[in-house]
């Protein structure tokens, strides 16, 4: 009979050494642990990304010719903006090189542009993050900033062997130093509490007191540069409103982040090509 | 032969004890045990029932702490809405020591076993282990700032020790006064759930650095950071440091600017370590605003001609309809920036050696000279003693007891009212003063609240202000009034002594033909003019004494605001006033005191002025119309620039 009673109490007494042999490994197992499991999935990750998109390359066949005829047209006209704005970028980097040679300043740090499709999003309330396709393969170090056309997407947070985490700006565990378009003082920003499916939304603190921004008459809110991590004017959110805080010397706020952050199939991480 | 069942149960029997009926020693036993089963619940029930609430607030007070946090003093800003003092932010990076503890812990067995690990005997006792281990784990997380900002800073061991000792519940300060750049290089990479974050606090800023020194004043720090009706008043409770006036306006609306306090109620752990979220919190609030009745353009206009010739002084303008003080000015002064947020021993010393910290307007009692002139007329005119057309010999020279000097020497010859007043005629004053007697001017001079502070919003107005008549003389002299006393009283000499604030008041209701004007430091938009009891001279009586003082300015001892030689002229500003040069028996030798008091528009007189600079070499002539007047002018100038463009002088806030 007690030998019975064991067999059935086995399950319970399996866990039980399990959960204490899992307390008693070593941190540095634990950490290879979970490194393996992610090394292990990432390929399930970006297969299914990439079965995506084939998905989407097949429902793009069926569009018709004329519909295709008219989005090439449309590629051209934005192609032919894009040629104006690159042109118009030479010649402001020349422009500051020249000043940068007069001044005899260093030049700044350059970044290499890295392409990643979006694997994964994840924006439950506890992560606001992406998986991207490229990881330490392409050279991503922690902390490289990410962007996508509306601006700022996050900051490379954990990078793997082929893919790489992004915490988004609409994290409460990312903070950047912001200013308001055509100003220079510094704004404190960080992503805030955001329900799933709720549009992404982050708070400013520090804004100062001459500053008005309502739902009305929002302000745009880009990055500063001065932390030394994203280049300064890379567009963050609009506040739409500011309130003067507790110590009579801020105000506080609420940021409106782009809500194409939760549709975004493609970002470009900024790889800091080093001080000079 | 007998079963096996009976076999068993007759063996049993002598196994199995059994007791038929109680055994009484068991029973008493029983209520034995009984009673003390009830006595241990009862007392159970008595601690855990009866005494609940002591042991609730015992514990309450075990693991509870309150903090005070100060709130932000109100702004000081001028008569036009300028920020004479506001507060600016203050950034410095706080390590918050109750999330230390498991570091500190694992930093303390490192230590530990490196000691053991090296073959050291020499371990430290548990105290040191801990103190090091602190140090090293404060210095790991300032390092991180340090990488950040580029410096090289150190723990001072000695500090923390006493913050963990005294503090522990409060941060503890790893940077401070870091620049806005620095707060956001911080900001931005200094992890999220770092023990070490940036915060703002508060400091005052003087955006006109040492303009107004005086009157504005300063803070200093306070633990006397209060809230009322914040409940746990039996809980520890930590301050966070705060700030009280210290000296002028800083001081005397101290209540007003002052912040109102924010309180939190913390969880704790046995250690005093913070837990979780505020229990109940009260956020703190800014003070409210003071608008003085200052104009910071007419301040800065004269403390810049003050400073030029480096001598000490005072200046003060007064609007004459309300008696708001426009101009409260003292020299030397310091500079507020440098007082805050504290006050260096080395600037502190400084500004004591320099005599910077007296507030000469309205704390410097002076000899008023000859701009004391105007009572004596003022008395000689209302007492019949003089008239506009009354006239004397001037010889140069005035003997009464002893030979008394006219002004520069000079012999006047037969001199009118007006002209003595224009020439500053010394001769002409020490007769008909000496006709008049002492108690009829000094009782002039009491009309006009020349025997008595004026009472302006500030605490450290003098009252050593002297009207002498002979009955003062002898309480406080012991000695019978001479004649001489008289003619030294009727040009503003012997012992008379005001303060220039209370020239200002003077110059103030003589163009207002008032004998009093009750000065004011704060600024009200529809103060009534101030109406007191008239002097009571006759039109022809005031005409003759204003156009007297009209032409001190235009021919006399103050020509230099008009003559456009040595200043620029003023257009369209008539201005009258009257000179002084007071002359003072120092250790050093004898010093001469410069005066001007005066006021304009003549037509329509607005604003009011008194100055008074002190010499600072013995023999020198510091005579009012070189060293006085010119501070006046630049007041005058800047008035009459400002009064047809008051649009442009509010501040402008930016914005967006």
């Amino acid at each position: 009979m007690p030998f019975k009673r064991f067999d059935q109490a086995r399950p319970f007494a399996t866990l039980t050494v399990i959960v204490i042999a899992w307390a008693l490994v070593p941190t540095a197992v634990k950490t290879f642990s979970r490194a393996s499991f992610f090394e292990l999935t990432a390929p399930i990750t970006v297969a299914a990304s990439k079965v995506r998109d084939l998905q989407e390359y097949w429902s793009l066949r069926l569009h018709t010719t004329n519909e295709l005829i008219q989005a090439g047209q449309d590629a051209a006209h934005i192609a032919s903006k894009f040629e104006f704005a690159v042109s118009q970028n030479q010649e402001l980097h020349a422009e500051i090189a020249r000043l940068e040679n007069l001044l005899r300043l260093p030049s700044f740090s350059d970044y290499r542009y890295e392409h990643a499709r979006v694997a994964r999003r994840d924006f439950s309330g506890w992560w606001q993050r992406l998986v991207i396709r490229k990881g330490a393969n392409f050279g991503i170090p922690v902390g490289a900033p990410v962007i996508f056309t509306g601006g700022v997407v996050g900051r490379v947070a954990e990078v793997r062997a082929t893919t790489a985490i992004v915490e988004l700006i609409s994290s409460p565990g990312l903070r950047l130093a912001g200013v308001i378009e055509g100003d220079d003082r510094p704004i404190s920003f960080q992503g805030g509490v955001n329900a799933t499916f709720a549009p992404p939304a982050g708070i400013v603190e520090g804004v100062p007191l001459d500053i008005i921004a309502t739902p009305a008459l929002p302000k745009r809110l880009v990055t500063s540069g001065f932390g030394g991590v994203f280049p300064p004017g890379l567009m963050l959110g609009t506040v739409t409103r500011a309130a003067i805080g507790s110590d009579g010397l801020f105000q506080f706020g609420d940021v409106q982040l782009d809500e194409r952050l939760g549709s975004l199939t493609e970002v470009t991480v900024l790889v800091p090509l080093g001080a000079p | 032969m007998p079963s096996s069942e009976t076999n068993l149960a007759d063996r049993s029997g002598h196994l199995i004890e059994t007791h038929k009926g109680y055994d009484p020693r068991i029973v008493s036993f029983y209520f034995l045990l009984a009673a003390l089963f009830v006595t241990l619940i009862a007392g159970l029930a008595y601690q855990q029932l009866a005494k609940v609430d002591e042991y609730a607030d015992a514990e309450r007070k075990q693991t509870q702490r309150r903090i005070f946090f100060p709130g932000p003093r109100g702004n000081i800003e001028d008569r036009h809405g300028n920020l004479l003092v506001g507060n600016r932010a203050r950034f410095s990076v706080r390590l918050l020591l109750d999330q230390l503890k498991p570091e500190v812990r694992r930093e303390q067995i490192r230590i530990r076993n490196n000691f053991r690990a090296t073959g050291d005997k020499d371990v430290p006792t548990r105290d040191q282990l801990m103190q090091l281990a602190r140090v090293s784990v404060v210095q790991r997380h300032l390092d991180l700032a340090n990488a950040i900002l580029g410096r090289t800073e150190q723990v001072d061991g000695k500090r923390l020790r006493r913050h963990f000792e005294r503090e522990l519940l409060l941060p503890y300060t790893l940077l401070e006064d870091l620049t806005p750049a620095d707060y956001a290089k911080l900001w931005e990479r200094l992890p999220v759930n770092s023990p070490a974050q940036v915060y703002t606090f508060s400091t005052r800023e003087y955006p006109y650095g040492s303009a107004a020194s005086h009157t504005l004043g300063y803070v200093g720090a306070t633990d006397d950071v209060e809230l009322e009706d914040f409940p746990g008043e039996d809980l520890k409770t930590f301050k966070m440091t705060g700030t009280m006036g210290r000296e002028g306006v800083e001081k005397k609306f101290d209540s007003i600017l002052q912040g109102e306090t924010g309180a939190a109620i913390y969880r704790v752990d046995p250690a005093g370590n913070r837990i979780n979220k505020p229990i109940q919190q009260v956020f703190p609030k800014q003070g409210k605003n003071i608008r003085l009745s200052l104009d910071i353009e007419l301040q800065m206009a004269a403390e810049a001609k003050m400073a030029q010739n480096g001598m000490a002084g005072a200046a003060v303008a007064i609007d004459i309809a309300t008696g708001e003080v426009l101009v409260l000015a003292s020299k030397p002064d310091y500079d507020l920036s440098k007082f805050s947020p504290r006050i260096s021993s080395a600037t502190w010393q400084d500004a004591v050696e320099r005599g910077a910290l007296f507030p000469r307007a309205l704390a410097g009692a002076y000899q008023p000279g000859s701009s004391f002139k105007i009572l004596t007329t003022i008395a000689g005119l209302r007492s019949g003693v003089l008239t506009p057309d009354s006239t004397a010999n001037c010889p140069g020279f005035f003997v009464m007891g002893r030979r008394f000097s006219c002004h520069d020497g000079h012999a006047h010859g037969d001199i009118g009212l007006s002209r003595a007043i224009e020439k500053s005629c010394n001769v002409f004053f020490y007769k008909f003063g000496y006709d008049m007697g002492p108690d009829i001017i000094a009782a002039e001079a009491r009309r006009f609240h020349f025997d008595r502070p004026t009472g302006i919003e500030l605490l450290d107005e003098t009252r050593r202000m002297v009207i002498p008549d002979p009955e003062w003389k002898r309480k406080r002299h012991h000695q019978g009034w001479a004649g001489g006393d008289t003619v030294q009283m009727a040009i503003g000499q012997g012992f008379v002594l005001v303060t220039p604030l209370q020239m200002a008041c003077f110059a103030a209701s003589v163009a207002r033909d008032e004998v009093w004007t009750q000065p004011t430091l704060l600024h009200q938009a529809d103060r009534p003019r101030q109406q007191t009891e008239r002097i009571g001279l006759r039109p022809e009586q005031r005409a003759a004494l204003i156009n007297a003082m009209e032409q001190v300015t235009l021919t006399g001892t103050a020509r230099i605001l008009t003559e456009g030689k040595l200043l620029p002229k003023i257009p369209g500003l008539r201005m009258a006033g009257k000179t002084g040069t007071a002359q003072n028996q120092s250790a050093k030798g004898i010093i001469n005191f410069a005066w001007f008091i005066g006021f304009a528009p003549v037509e329509n007189p607005q604003i009011a002025i008194a100055i008074a600079i002190e010499g600072d070499t013995p023999g020198e002539e510091t005579g009012g119309g070189l060293y006085a007047a010119p501070v006046a002018h630049a007041i005058f100038k800047t008035w009459a620039e400002n009064k047809n463009q008051p649009a442009q002088r509010t501040l402008q806030f930016k914005t967006e």
